[in-house]
């Protein structure tokens, strides 16, 4: 039998939906401003944002929050009148920060648990690119400790060591036939961890101008000991024997410059730019515990080009319970027009976003957030298949918070 | 509640953005101005033979008929204005039809065929104990009935002769209705037309032997004419269609599978295995010349292999009724017999034939105007292997995907390849947008 093409593919687009666009859904005041918002607010968000501004916190507080990452991805293949829908899938990312310190004290610790990707993409098994992907879903856990110290009044710095366990779970077809006519197919499942750093300063002039600099660390999450398991025809089953996989998925590190600018009493301007170092993703290898000449280690190149997004928003305090907040922002793809792939197709985003806070009372807050990504439509040939074809997706991602302060 | 007021227009905002993340992201489709030049699609019949029936593994069943590729060209036509395609289904309980070749098992990779026998839709038998199959005699769009050919379509009693034909019947017509009279009386709007090939392949594929009225091999004038005068009739109001050209004999597996050097080293392992020595020729029979040895030019058919002749030393000869004491085909006096071998100089017969049809076939076409799906082109392309879909295709024995368990008639995979070539070829016509069928939703062979 002819040797099959047997590239699996990992890798997420909520990789991109986490990192490319910097519209994490952690903090859900930032969120209703596409993501900006790092210099503004100073609170338990802050151990993700930017762990240099939790020392200027005046109390302390735990959060909780979750999202709704709905990734809605649409294809089309040149020529073709049928237009392919990803399946709704609703991811729910989840957030709990807590922080620890004495009053008044010049230092403060946390510790925030949070899952950056919250997405998955589901394209099903009659699409004509399932011979690349029929569904990716990828989600990991960051563990965070977190501890900052205010240097001067003005300045605090913060340093957090970032613990992640991700999990992978994929599925792509194989061309090879069953007896009822289906084709088979692959699925791997695994979990790996990887280890990365969080740091940042913030600094706020008398005038409550503020700016925030922060830096994560890239965080290579190595997968060992997936579980690799095929369903194919009884005549070829020694060929794909249920073995082990490893793999490497790196995440890049990244540079935010955020700035606050309060224009009166009651509204606030902030921008966020982040420089991401998105070229380290150059290719991804899928390694086999048992190979044999139909089941071969992969190889696929990514080369990823480094990106950048932009963001801005506005927050206005209606009165003393009320807060609402609109933002918009611009993400430059890091994906070039020859390495898009059916699990990531992404291209340059837009993004609005709406938001607001309620004070219940003087312990209890409510944030709610929604988010609106729009990728640009994107005509590519797959580097997999070859199938040429325009891909579009848009983003939802309702989210909602609750703060406890003492 | 006051404060609820005051904020009425940010709640009716979310609700808003809400009712957004139900909206999927739109692409446009092609198919507004896919048609201008207003080529009407709302009654499209298929005519032709096994390929147009959805005929595969020496076979129809209800799977083939909803796989057939005029059934896929006609979901795309719906898209651009086309009507109801309706096709002579078998009944649901009966889904099996003729019964099918199926793949048992791969025995050191080499194939081991059954057949399929439950859920079939015979009703009887013909005097001669051919079967009958459950009769489907409502109006119907998809024509194709296996084993139809051109000159036949024109000769009465086909009824009497072809089950498939019998089948689409009412019995007062049986023995008087022509295919041609049957085809070109369905008020058609638009045709495909791909008959054809068994006035050439029903010769290759027996040899090049002639026993009967399906395995003559068509003159180029009995072919012009009749393909003319069909095609007459199709567009006598100006129908617009598509033709499909004859694929060549070397292009399907059924000739270019059992090789004679597979054949040699299939006999030579089980000499050896009896330690005895090898041989180095398999010899044929062929109509000009004595029984010689056969060259890498002569084509086996696939059946010869599975009929496990070779080297046999029982075997009676169908002349004498003697046991020829010979082995079969390895030693000049008991050759492999003249229906088992397409040799070089018949096949380089059939191919020209082919070649001169086709030409015809474009002729005719171009007169008309009709746009020509050139399947003879494509299976060339076949021949020397692609990937489509991230899917390698060739003309391969079940390994290539696109051909199935008999090796003439194809996968679902290929029929719905092949229907993208009619695509293609009337979009390039009459400048429409049909759209291309979805490859990866069909499959090739199925393994056990």
């Amino acid at each position: 039998m002819k040797k099959l093409l047997f590239s699996i593919l990992c890798a997420s687009p909520s990789l991109l939906f986490a990192q490319g666009s910097q519209v994490n859904t952690q903090g859900v005041r930032a969120l209703g401003m596409a993501g900006a918002g790092s210099a503004l607010f100073t609170d338990e968000t802050s151990i993700f944002y930017n762990p240099g501004g939790l020392a200027k916190m005046d109390h302390n507080a735990v959060s909780g929050g979750i999202s709704a990452v709905m990734y809605r991805s649409a294809f089309k293949e040149s020529g073709s009148n049928q237009v392919y829908n990803t399946r709704s899938q609703v991811t729910p990312p989840f957030s709990v920060f807590a922080t620890f310190g004495p009053d008044n004290a010049r230092w403060k610790a946390g510790l925030g648990v949070y899952t950056p990707y919250g997405g998955a993409v589901d394209w099903g098994d009659s699409w004509p690119g399932k011979y690349e992907l029929n569904h990716l879903k990828l989600r990991a856990i960051y563990i965070q400790p977190t501890i900052s110290y205010k240097l001067t009044d003005n300045l605090s710095v913060g340093a957090g060591l970032v613990y992640n366990i991700g999990m992978v779970d994929l599925a792509r077809s194989l061309p090879l036939f069953l007896p009822d006519g289906s084709s088979a197919n692959a699925k791997l499942t695994g979990t790996g961890t990887g280890i990365g750093y969080n740091v940042g300063a913030h600094y706020n002039f008398d005038n409550n101008v503020a700016i925030s600099l922060s830096y994560r660390s890239k965080v290579v999450t190595k997968l060992k000991k997936g579980d690799a398991e095929f369903t194919v025809p009884d005549a070829v089953a020694a060929s794909f024997p249920d073995t082990k996989f490893s793999a490497e998925l790196p995440l890049p590190a990244s540079l935010n410059l955020g700035l606050s600018v309060p224009v009166s009493d009651k509204v606030d301007i902030v921008a966020d730019g982040t420089f991401i170092q998105y070229n380290i993703y150059k290719k991804l290898v899928f390694d086999y515990a048992d190979n044999t000449p139909l089941l071969q280690d992969t190889e696929q190149i990514k080369n990823y080009k480094n990106a950048f997004s932009g963001k801005v928003g506005v927050n206005y305090k209606a009165n003393e319970k009320l807060a609402v907040r609109a933002g918009m922002g611009y993400v430059k793809t890091p994906v070039d027009k020859d390495h898009v792939y059916a699990e990531t197709p992404d291209n340059d985003r837009i993004m609005g976003a709406l938001g607001l806070s309620y004070a219940i009372n003087d312990k209890f807050s409510l944030h709610a957030a929604y988010v609106l990504q729009k990728l640009k439509e994107r005509t590519v040939t797959s580097p997999v298949t070859q199938i040429e074809g325009a891909y579009k997706t848009n983003i939802h991602a309702p989210s909602i918070s609750f703060t406890y302060k003492w | 509640m006051k404060r609820f007021q005051k904020n009425i227009k940010l709640y009716i905002g979310f609700a808003a953005l809400a009712l957004a993340a139900s909206c999927k992201p739109s692409i446009d489709l092609d198919t507004k101005g896919g048609n201008p030049e207003n080529v009407d699609f709302s009654k499209y019949i298929a005519v032709g033979n096994s390929l147009t029936s959805g005929y595969a593994n020496s076979g129809l069943s209800l799977k083939g008929q909803e796989q057939s590729f005029p059934n896929m060209l006609a979901q795309e036509m719906k898209k651009v204005g086309g009507g109801e395609f309706l096709q002579p289904y078998f009944p649901a309980e009966n889904y099996n039809g003729s019964g099918f070749l199926y793949l048992k098992a791969l025995v050191n990779g080499q194939p081991e065929l059954g057949t399929v026998t439950d859920h079939l839709a015979i009703r009887g038998q013909t005097p001669d104990k051919k079967p009958l199959y459950i009769k489907y005699t409502g109006p119907i769009n998809n024509l194709g009935v296996p084993g139809m050919r051109l000159d036949l379509a024109f000769a009465p009693r086909m009824g009497e002769l072809n089950p498939y034909f019998e089948r689409l019947l009412p019995d007062n017509e049986t023995a008087t209705k022509t295919y041609v009279d049957f085809a070109t009386t369905k008020d058609h709007t638009f045709f495909s037309f791909s008959l054809g090939n068994n006035d050439v392949l029903g010769y290759a594929t027996n040899g090049a032997v002639t026993t009967d009225a399906t395995n003559t091999l068509i003159s180029e004038q009995t072919f012009a004419g009749l393909y003319t005068s069909f095609i007459t009739k199709l567009t006598s109001k100006e129908q617009k269609g598509v033709v499909a050209t004859i694929p060549d004999v070397t292009a399907v597996p059924y000739f270019t599978t059992v090789t004679r050097q597979a054949l040699l080293a299939g006999v030579n392992a089980a000499l050896k295995a009896q330690g005895k020595d090898p041989v180095s020729d398999i010899y044929i029979k062929t109509k000009a010349d004595l029984p010689r040895a056969a060259t890498d030019k002569d084509m086996f058919i696939l059946p010869f292999s599975s009929a496990g002749l070779l080297g046999r030393q029982d075997l009676k000869d169908p002349a004498t009724g003697v046991v020829n004491p010979f082995p079969y085909g390895l030693h000049p006096r008991n050759p492999v017999g003249d229906n088992f071998v397409l040799d070089e100089a018949e096949a380089k017969m059939v191919q020209d034939r082919i070649v001169a049809l086709n030409a015809i076939i474009k002729q005719v076409a171009d007169s008309k105007k009709l746009a020509v799906a050139d399947i003879y082109s494509f299976l060339n392309k076949v021949k020397s292997g692609y990937q489509i879909n991230g899917i390698a295709i060739s003309n391969k024995y079940i390994t290539g995907n696109i051909f199935s368990l008999d090796g003439v008639h194809l996968t679902p995979m290929g029929y719905a390849i092949m229907a993208n070539v009619f695509v293609d070829a009337i979009n390039a016509k009459y400048s429409t947008k049909l759209g291309k069928v979805n490859v990866s939703q069909y499959g090739g062979v199925a393994l056990p």
